[in-house]
């Protein structure tokens, strides 16, 4: 990459194709010049004079302008070397494009992916151009194959953690026609843009160091975060009480209300008790520190005071905290599955051309015939592979654990019985059949 | 189960997605360089002839001084010609080197990135996913929004808009009953076509032919005879199946609507009594009463999805020209990366929860990307990953109702509700049970 980054680099230095431009204006001045000679005297010595010394010149420059096409050429070559070596062209897998048939899935993705970027005047176009081409596809009909549209209204639903805001944001619990139903799904619930607009608007207030409305929304949120086990209302609280306590000269605050040591107090004890039940411990440090206030910095609470990070961390942890509540992962799903995606393909290019030696497929199975690492923390469930048979377990074969406390996969332990009775494979333990639990991971 | 290796970029593998960022300027490259010197050749060679010409009839007498004026202005207009097509690929060599040098610096960012925790690995791959999605939005024609979107981003020397933009009118002209366009893009491309040994141009000429059939007017049925001499018959070769059937083309007209299953006209659709009757003759040479019958051959010919099949086709003779794969971008990143993301538990009926990364530190577990609504039905598509070792969190204890959590993360949650030190609290259920009813799992 670095020859081909300097080889582009100097391309300004290289000849190119606008000095082909300059032998054009060489001849288009010799041409001029002689109209001219021809036209002044309009005598026919002097026209067959001029035209046979034009002929020299042109025909040189037309030689030169032949020469610098060449070289232009030659640069081009040279340029298309480099890149075959510094990229060699490796062929993408592009035999089974499943998702080519899923455009409107796609489609919803990327206007919910612009929409949590906060690129709303994008999705909107985006959205807006889409539906021109649902629409345009649903009239002209001329292709049976446009479209499947047993979409169901489970795409609304969360299979994983879902909060109850969910059913709220499928605006149409009772969808009036199959088409009507097939089109919701190309588009995001219609509230997630006025949603992703409220969480802009309290993360920049939270960048301005302005936690108000983010307080606010804690507070209207309370019972789901609870329910989540978040500290998030706590810990703005906790950050409000400290950034007061920091006095005017750090926070900036206007003084028409109360700041400072005296602010932070008064806040603190309005806002305090609601969390004592759980929090009993931080709130008595942060209520101790008063006593340090003159010099905080040496005190055991310095910790507890810095606010130089908490803004970004309270700012991150507000988008974990409003993304869950709608039911969806923090960080886009979009950019987390492109990113894998780069991760994973070298594997999939080898073996999809291994297996396109073989003649096998393979996108046809559920579960992919190879493995493609990830970094852990784009592992999100519990994976647990049967010691004895290397089976990923799954509904179909789930994983089960005996008396003794060891897991296996379901279709293992059934082959390990005899009758009704198995030995555990790993310790002197024996059991019976129906004493073995399906777990959850 | 801090997997090292998977985080680190290899540098030689990790841009396979990016090669048309750099393959496409090329490409063009080669192709402005090609007009450029076909205009070349072309008009100085003209030129030349001229200045040969008039030099002599001037020398010999022949011209006088006007004669000698008319051709130099000839010459003059074809130069300046010259220069003003000469120019436009002079900006379009300086624009692709611009955009190459963009793009080599925008892949040389990664060079000095060695794994994907990085702090500046996720601005580089959020980068690379705006780009897959402009490239995304341009192969299927949402012009705009590719626009507005690289526009927003100020990245318009790593998209390639006009290109697709270009491709998207002809392929709307195909799907609208055009060929000219086609026709002309095919002109332009006339010696890579043939080196790819391209069928298009033949297709092109023969949906002419039987739109001209398709009219059942007589001119303009001689005009496809006239069509077929001259652009079909030189494909008998290579194309000895459809030239074969020009003949029974002009015997079976579309006049009923064949129904393409059976053959036979479809009775609501009839329209104009045959002009000719009488028996004919397939290719097999088996008795076919005309027009009650109609072979399945003819009926295919006849049908209007013809049309997006020559837009389909075209389409892919365009990325084939310039190296670009045949599906977006985007397709090919989702399809392997919803892939390796994917579990057993994304579409599960039981609820799982997200905590396997929790003992490397990743605390903030969240909703799983694919159990997320915007990519849980699409990753119905996609096998899940495959996985050879189990990913678990330490200290694992079951829960009476069969749940399984980590200690630490079970201790964790009790204490953020508060709970006394007796009882746990369900991650995903939110039910509460006495530690003592809890059972230590193994996991070998
Ligand atoms: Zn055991
Ligand atoms: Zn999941």
């Amino acid at each position: 990459m670095d020859t081909l980054r300097r080889e582009i680099h100097s391309l300004n230095k290289a000849p190119k194709l606008r000095s082909t431009v300059q032998d054009v204006d060489k001849i288009i001045e010799e041409l001029e010049a002689a109209r001219a000679q021809v036209a002044a005297t309009l005598d026919t010595h002097t026209a067959s004079l001029t035209m046979a010394k034009l002929q020299n010149p042109l025909n040189r420059h037309f030689e030169v302008m032949t020469q610098d096409l060449k070289n232009v050429s030659k640069v081009h070559k040279n340029l298309g070397k480099t890149l075959d070596k510094a990229m060699p062209v490796k062929p993408l897998p592009t035999d089974h494009d499943v998702m080519a048939e899923h455009m409107d899935l796609i489609n919803r993705a990327i206007a919910m992916h612009l929409l949590r970027e906060g690129e709303f005047s994008v999705a909107e176009t985006f959205q807006n151009e889409t539906q021109d081409d649902v629409t345009l596809a649903d009239v002209t009909a001329t292709q049976p194959s446009t479209g499947p549209d047993g979409t169901e209204d489970q795409i609304m639903s969360e299979p994983d953690g879902g909060g109850p805001d969910l059913m709220e944001m499928s605006y149409q619990s009772e969808p009036v026609a199959k088409r009507q139903q097939s089109q919701a799904s190309h588009i995001p619930p219609p509230e997630l843009k006025d949603r992703f607009a409220d969480m802009y608007r309290i993360l920049e207030s939270i960048r301005h160091h302005d936690l108000g409305p983010a307080i606010e929304w804690a507070r209207e949120h309370s019972e789901e975060l609870e329910a989540r086990g978040s500290n998030f209302e706590f810990d703005l609280t906790k950050l409000q009480y400290v950034w007061l306590f920091r006095g005017p000269e750090v926070n900036g605050l206007p003084s028409d209300r109360p700041n400072g040591r005296l602010g932070a107090y008064l806040y603190g004890k309005e806002n305090f008790p609601r969390f004592q039940a759980r929090h009993l411990h931080e709130i008595q440090q942060l209520a101790s520190a008063m006593v340090f206030a003159p010099n905080l910095p040496d005190s055991p609470y310095s910790s507890l005071f810095a606010v130089d990070q908490s803004f970004s961390e309270i700012a991150a942890s507000f988008t974990r905290e409003f993304c869950s509540l709608l039911g969806l992962s923090a960080e886009s799903p979009l950019y987390i599955a492109t990113t894998a995606g780069a991760l994973a393909l070298p594997r999939a290019i080898k073996y999809a051309s291994a297996a396109l030696a073989k003649g096998t497929a393979w996108t046809t199975t559920d579960e992919l015939a190879f493995e493609t690492p990830l970094p852990s923390n784009m592992i999100y469930h519990s994976i647990f592979v049967c010691p004895v048979s290397k089976e990923q377990t799954n509904e179909a074969n789930p994983p089960v654990m005996i008396p003794c406390g060891h897991v296996l996969g379901r279709e293992t332990l059934k082959k390990l019985c005899k009758g009704n009775r198995f030995k555990c494979p790993y310790c002197p333990q024996d059991g019976l059949f129906k004493d073995a639990r399906r777990i959850v991971l | 189960m801090g997997d090292y290796e998977a985080s680190k970029i290899n540098h030689d593998n990790h841009l396979l997605l990016d090669q048309p960022l750099l393959r496409l300027p090329y490409e063009l490259l080669r192709k402005n360089f090609r007009s450029a010197h076909f205009v070349i050749e072309k008009d100085s060679t003209q030129v030349k002839a001229t200045l040969k010409e008039a030099a002599t009839a001037s020398l010999s007498g022949k011209s006088s001084p006007d004669d000698v004026l008319k051709n130099l202005d000839v010459m003059l207009n074809k130069m300046r010609g010259l220069k003003r097509k000469l120019s436009a690929c002079a900006d379009e060599e300086e624009r692709l080197y611009r955009q190459l040098d963009a793009r080599t610096a925008h892949l040389a960012e990664l060079n000095d990135i060695h794994t994907v925790d990085d702090v500046r690995y996720q601005p580089w791959s959020r980068k690379r996913l705006d780009r897959l999605m402009v490239d995304y939005m341009l192969r299927h024609g949402y012009s705009d929004s590719a626009e507005a979107m690289s526009e927003q981003k100020g990245m318009q020397d790593l998209v390639d808009i006009e290109t697709f933009k270009s491709m998207n009118r002809i392929r709307k002209a195909l799907e609208n009953g055009s060929v000219a366009e086609a026709l002309a893009w095919c002109q332009e491309n006339k010696k890579e076509l043939r080196k790819m040994d391209s069928d298009l141009e033949f297709n092109l000429r023969y949906q002419q032919f039987i739109e001209l059939i398709r009219t059942q007017d007589t001119p303009r049925k001689l005009e496809a005879i006239a069509h077929a001499k001259k652009y079909l018959l030189p494909y008998r070769d290579t194309h000895p199946d459809e030239v074969s059937t020009i003949c029974g083309l002009l015997a079976y007209p579309p006049i009923y609507n064949f129904d393409s299953g059976t053959g036979r006209p479809n009775p609501s659709k009839a329209g104009i009594f045959p002009l000719q009757l009488g028996p004919n003759y397939d290719n097999n040479g088996s008795l076919y009463p005309l027009l009650t019958v109609c072979p399945p051959r003819y009926t295919n010919i006849y049908s209007q999805t013809r049309w997006q099949e020559l837009a389909d086709s075209f389409v892919a003779a365009h990325n084939e020209l310039l190296s670009l794969p045949s599906s977006p971008l985007l397709h090919i990143a989702l399809n392997a990366g919803l892939s390796a993301l994917k579990t057993p538990a994304c579409h599960s009926n039981v609820q799982h929860s997200t905590a396997a990364g929790y003992n490397t530190g990743n605390k903030n577990t969240t909703v799983c990307p694919i159990c997320s609504m915007e990519l849980n039905e699409l990753a119905k598509a996609v096998p899940y990953a495959h996985h050879s070792k189990s990913h678990v969190e330490h200290d694992l204890y079951v829960l009476p109702n069969d749940r399984v959590y980590g200690k630490a993360r079970l201790l964790e949650y009790a204490k953020k509700n508060g709970l006394p030190d007796s009882l746990v609290k369900d991650l995903v259920t939110g039910d509460v049970f006495p530690w003592d009813e809890l059972k230590k799992v193994f996991i070998t």
